[in-house]
């Protein structure tokens, strides 16, 4: 065991080295590969069985026997850690983002790395490099990125009472606050009673988190969690947009247009003051629409329509569009050396991925079975009608497959058909909203750089400046607090990181 | 035990009667919500901040989490293995607690302060995780049992009833000849039932509710226990990993949560009656020498 | 004094003197003893593969541990990571409010345990006492998610029927789940509501073994309710008492990372630090193993340091301590 770290730890010194040495480090070819072991988080309530028709499925697609360990997401970086340390290490590892851990342990060479690998593999070569660039560890791949449609913004309101108000639905900052004004003034809901409110926040902790607060700093025009400014990347919140952001938030905070429990509302329960009717409008990402309309069609199916609307972002003060993208990825599937020797063995595996992200493997992993679960219609997946047994199964493990799905090159398999008209038009109201959306979207310049002071205190530091945000909001300190708090950012180690993530930025521009 | 018929004393007895009946209830009223929870609908728990029963019954969320095989064989597996762990790790404590209760045995202070000493220092989750697998134990059931076979808290418990004990009932059977592992299982052991069935609780709820042993040791999912299962639906959602949740991740519904959590909670609480029986006074001490 | 506390002082003092058997040549003290070393044996060998075996990831603290590399190949680092820690301008900021929460926890959640088990000792209707001893145990196999989500329902600004009632009868307009003055109040709360009644049961064992003819005894000579609880209750648990304050005492550095993680908010963070929130800040989501690791090592020394000095501290006055 001890031997075996040893000799990691030597090959890891002289890792670049040794890539040669490696491609020929076994004298005979590599043997065919006849099963692939992948490790991956499951998120449902449980993962799919052994057993399973999607599972039986996906061999015969591959033609491989797959030997697939889920892992609970609550807990997947400690069993990352641990099986790293083991030696039966999968071949694919389902990697979730650019956590410090994982950069350690890829800059320690536990992963290959596939920089000017992928593009001879066709599923595998991506149509989006620039999201390829964002998940990279400063340039450097180390995993097949798990696409993720990157604009996913939304502002939803209820419809109802933007009807009854006779309003129009939000364009700019100034028609949000307009109507989070009159939700919360003018008796939307026709009780008689002043207990409405415009916007729903709930507690939410870092920065660059997608939070509500990033998305309206990123409307005013303050970037991205890392801005250019003057040649230089500096962070968002050191801009006077992100200041002049949270005026304009803290202004709609101080005349309750904004739950005054903004600071620990449970997050869970957001959907709540929508759908009692409390709060009138919810800043999240697209696919609440739809959570929120089946609360509606669960209460009365003959009625949720026009209950709720949505808009995409908002434009800014500045009556330019500057659109919160995601960084576009939710991390990437990895391949330990230590599973995978040689470069002809690396070759296999990779062609096993091709070939799992393929339109076959797309359909089986995101859509499920033909006949069985769902069948074509106009181009869309229909869910089979009455949900049978083996249709429910294969719907429920699906949920999880989907976790091993690339698309690299765009979505490989059918949009969901929705179960009704109005869903429907909403569902392609929304695919449309987010691709006029995608046209401005200001990205994170500064998202494939990977600064070793932030990977070390990073996490501490944005507490810092996320905690003044709150604070500023909630009228416990001013300002001037709040620009302290931006100081002791840098001075407590903030500096540092700005100017490795700039260095890092000009060497690879 | 009837003579306590002062004045003060049925005050007493109400007023404690009152507060211990209140007390049952707040610690029991947030089950019931979580068990009516897991028969309402989505819609319904959204709108309702607290019922203790759905006014639209489903049983949506129980047919989701039995739509595979998978729930029901963690939920047997989890017992037997409960079950079997509980008896052997009391098997350990109880032997290892008998000899360290007599004072006069050389070398018990050594082994005391070693077992209070890794009571609070460990090796930590790798290097337990590399002997579990240098032992073969991977993947087997054994690994979820033996690295907790001693827990120092209660095997110094333990010792400590044992050494409470009269030293007359041992002296007593020495003299007819008796060995000490037959003064542990005839003597002891029936004279600490109590003790007995209180540490069987805690090591058959200390399995029960383990999860970082079959999260580390188990890669097998077909042999996972139920708290794999439980612990995802009821970690928060920004405790997951590093906060990396995937976008597309929609969360599962509360009343899937609440009947997972239902699932997972009830048998270990429908265990407790049938011990509690050994926790009847006055069996002990009293009833021997009457 | 009653006479039952005179007859068990009398039959302690019967017990056979242990320490002149010390004294022999260790053969003939095993070869006494063979049956006793052989049961012992199994504990033994338990302790020293399972405990003892993997305590070399202890050196993980000295480390920069990379989990690719391994405790043996990632680098040695001396003892950068408590110089590291102890000079963390946040130091004295965790330290007071761990050590805050661990008082309060000691102080106030401890002995409520005791109270309930009392409390429930003095049940007669022994339906009533079954009952209740089964739900206030619930409570302990709620995860800390529920207690949280619980406890906002209950405090929630302006609706929370805890939030209505109290701010009613103090005539004032908290947000207890702000307001940093009432982050410690809602986390024992939290801490009593869940482990009291577990608690109790280790205590209720204890009293299960008192001798009931001490009671009959105790009636007979006129004692009271609350005499026969001070004179020969308490006593009968004395011990039971002192070792679990001992063993409290020793981990009261661990308050726990979940169930303050979640109580945590920017408003009330300055309070709501602790070890263990910090731990896990470093460790899970900045990657650094080695110092956590070093942070739970100073927990662990201290935690060594309070279980032996209050083990002596018993012993000096005469109480049974852990061994």
């Amino acid at each position: 065991m001890i031997r075996r770290k040893l000799s990691l730890a030597a090959a890891v010194v002289t890792a670049a080295a040794l890539s040669l040495t490696a491609c020929s480090g076994g004298d005979a070819p590599a043997a065919d590969l006849t099963s692939v072991s992948i490790m991956a988080p499951f998120l449902e309530a449980q993962p799919p069985g052994a057993d399973g028709a999607v599972q039986k499925k996906l061999e015969e697609i591959t033609g491989k026997q797959v030997k697939i360990n889920w892992a609970p997401n609550a807990s997947y970086e400690d069993k990352t850690n641990i099986t790293l340390a083991g030696s039966d290490i999968p071949q694919v590892m389902v990697i979730q983002g650019k956590s410090p851990g994982f950069v350690k342990n890829a800059q320690a060479g536990a992963f290959w790395d596939l920089t000017g690998k992928l593009d001879k593999y066709p599923n595998l070569k991506t149509t989006y490099p620039d999201i390829q660039q964002n998940a990279s560890v400063n340039g450097k791949v180390y995993g097949i990125f798990r696409g993720r449609a990157p604009m996913r913004t939304a502002v939803m309101f209820r419809q109802d009472w933007l009807d009854k108000l006779g309003l129009q639905p939000p364009k700019t900052v100034e028609d949000l606050y307009k109507v989070a004004k009159a939700f919360t003034e003018q008796d939307p809901d026709g009780n008689g009673k002043n207990d409405t409110y415009g916007i729903t926040i709930p507690k939410w902790g870092a920065l660059g988190s997608n939070s509500p607060y990033d998305v309206i700093e990123e409307w005013f025009g303050a970037g991205n969690r890392w801005t250019e400014r003057d040649g230089k990347l500096v962070p968002s919140f050191e801009t006077d947009e992100f200041l002049q952001a949270d005026r304009f938030i803290k202004k709609m905070v101080d005349e309750k247009l904004i739950n005054p429990d903004f600071a620990t509302f449970d997050s869970t329960k957001w959907n709540e003051p929508f759908f009692n009717g409390k709060g009138g409008i919810i800043v999240d990402v697209d696919s609440r629409v739809s959570v929120l309309i089946n609360l509606f069609k669960q209460a009365d199916p003959n009625n949720f329509q026009n209950k709720v609307g949505f808009v995409g972002n908002l434009e800014g003060p500045d009556g330019k569009l500057h659109a919160h993208p995601t960084d576009g990825y939710s991390g990437f599937l990895a391949v330990p050396k230590a599973s995978v020797r040689t470069e002809a063995e690396l070759d296999k595996v990779l062609e096993f991925l091709n070939t799992l992200n393929g339109k076959d493997a797309g359909i089986l992993l995101n859509n499920g079975i033909e006949g069985v679960n769902f069948t074509v219609v106009d181009g869309k997946a229909a869910p089979v009608k009455p949900e049978t047994d083996a249709s429910k199964a294969v719907t429920t493990d699906i949920k999880s497959y989907a976790q091993l799905g690339m698309n690299v090159a765009g979505n490989q398999f059918y949009p969901v058909k929705q179960p009704t008209d109005y869903e429907q038009q909403v569902f392609d109201k929304r695919t449309d909203v987010m691709a006029a959306d995608l046209k401005s979207a200001v990205y994170n310049p500064a998202a494939p750089y990977v600064s070793a002071t932030y990977v070390a205190k990073g996490a501490q530091l944005d507490n810092i400046v996320a905690d003044a945000r709150i604070k500023y909001l909630a009228g416990q300190i001013d300002e001037q607090g709040l620009k302290d708090a931006i100081k002791l950012w840098d001075t407590s180690g903030g500096d540092k990181v700005k100017e490795e993530i700039n260095k890092l930025w000009q060497d690879n521009k | 035990m009837k003579i306590h018929n002062t004045r003060g004393g049925r005050v007493f007895d109400a007023v404690n009667y009152v507060f211990l009946a209140l007390i049952g209830i707040i610690t029991l009223l947030p089950f019931v919500y979580v068990f009516a929870g897991s028969f309402a609908t989505e819609a319904e728990i959204t709108r309702r901040a607290f019922f203790v029963w759905p006014e639209q019954f489903t049983l949506g969320s129980y047919e989701y989490i039995f739509a595979t095989p998978a729930f029901t064989r963690a939920l047997v597996t989890t017992i037997l293995v409960t079950a079997v762990g509980t008896l052997v790790q009391l098997a350990f404590t109880v032997t290892m607690a008998y000899p360290l209760a007599k004072k006069s045995l050389r070398g018990r202070n050594v082994i005391l302060s070693l077992v209070v000493f890794a009571m609070v220092f460990s090796g930590g989750m790798i290097p337990t995780f590399l002997l579990v697998k240098d032992l073969g134990l991977l993947n087997s059931y054994w690994a979820l049992i033996l690295p907790a076979a001693i827990n120092p808290f209660s095997l110094i418990i333990i010792k400590n009833f044992f050494q409470e004990l009269p030293a007359e009932l041992e002296e007593s059977a020495k003299m007819d000849g008796a060995t000490e592992i037959g003064i542990l299982w005839r003597i002891l052991l029936p004279l600490s039932k109590p003790v007995l069935a209180t540490f069987a609780l805690f090591y058959a709820v200390g399995i029960w509710n383990d999860f970082m042993s079959p999260l580390l040791y188990l890669s097998d999912n077909s042999k996972w226990t139920l708290q794999m299962y439980l612990r995802q639906v009821t970690a928060a959602s920004d405790l997951l990993g590093t906060g990396n949740v995937d976008p597309n991740y929609i969360p599962p519904e509360q009343g899937i949560k609440f009947a997972v959590i239902v699932v997972a909670t009830l048998p270990i609480l429908i265990f407790y009656p049938f011990l509690q029986k050994h926790f009847a006074k006055g069996m002990l001490i009293g009833s021997v020498k009457g | 004094m009653a006479a039952p506390v005179v007859e068990a002082e009398a039959r302690a003092a019967n017990r056979p003197p242990v320490r002149e058997r010390k004294n022999g040549r260790f053969s003939v003290h095993f070869a006494h003893y063979k049956w006793l070393y052989l049961l012992l044996l199994p504990g033994v060998v338990y302790f020293a593969v399972f405990r003892y075996g993997p305590m070399y990831g202890v050196s993980i603290a000295f480390k920069d541990y990379v989990p690719f590399l391994g405790v043996n190949g990632s680098p040695w680092v001396g003892v950068q990571n408590f110089t590291d820690f102890f000079a963390n301008p946040d130091f004295p900021r965790l330290l007071g409010n761990t050590l805050i929460l661990a008082f309060l926890n000691l102080g106030i959640a401890f002995p409520l345990t005791i109270v309930l088990a009392l409390l429930l000792n003095e049940v007669r209707l022994s339906v009533l006492k079954r009952t209740v001893q089964t739900l206030v145990y619930i409570p302990h196999f709620l995860s800390w998610t529920i207690v949280a989500s619980l406890s906002f329902l209950l405090f929630a600004l302006d609706i929370g029927p805890l939030f209505q009632f109290l701010n009613n009868v103090m005539g004032t307009n908290i947000d207890f789940l702000s307001d940093p003055a009432w982050f410690r109040p809602l986390i024992v709360l939290q801490d009593i509501w869940k482990n009291t009644g577990w608690g109790t049961i280790i205590f209720l064992a204890a009293l299960a073994t008192v001798d009931q003819d001490q009671y009959e005894a105790a009636i007979i000579d006129g004692a009271g309710r609350f005499r026969r609880v001070w004179h020969i209750t308490l006593p009968a648990i004395r011990s039971t008492i002192i070792v679990m304050l001992i063993l409290a005492i020793g981990q009261m550095l661990n308050t726990g990372f979940e169930q303050i993680y979640l109580m945590t908010n920017a408003l009330n963070r300055e309070v709501a630090d602790v070890f263990d929130t910090y731990v896990y800040f470093v460790g899970i989501t900045q990657g650094a193993y080695s110092y956590s690791t070093a942070v739970g090592l100073f927990k662990s020394l201290v935690g060594i340091v309070l279980i032996f000095g209050t083990n002596w501290l018993a012993k000096r006055f005469n109480q049974s301590g852990l061994f």
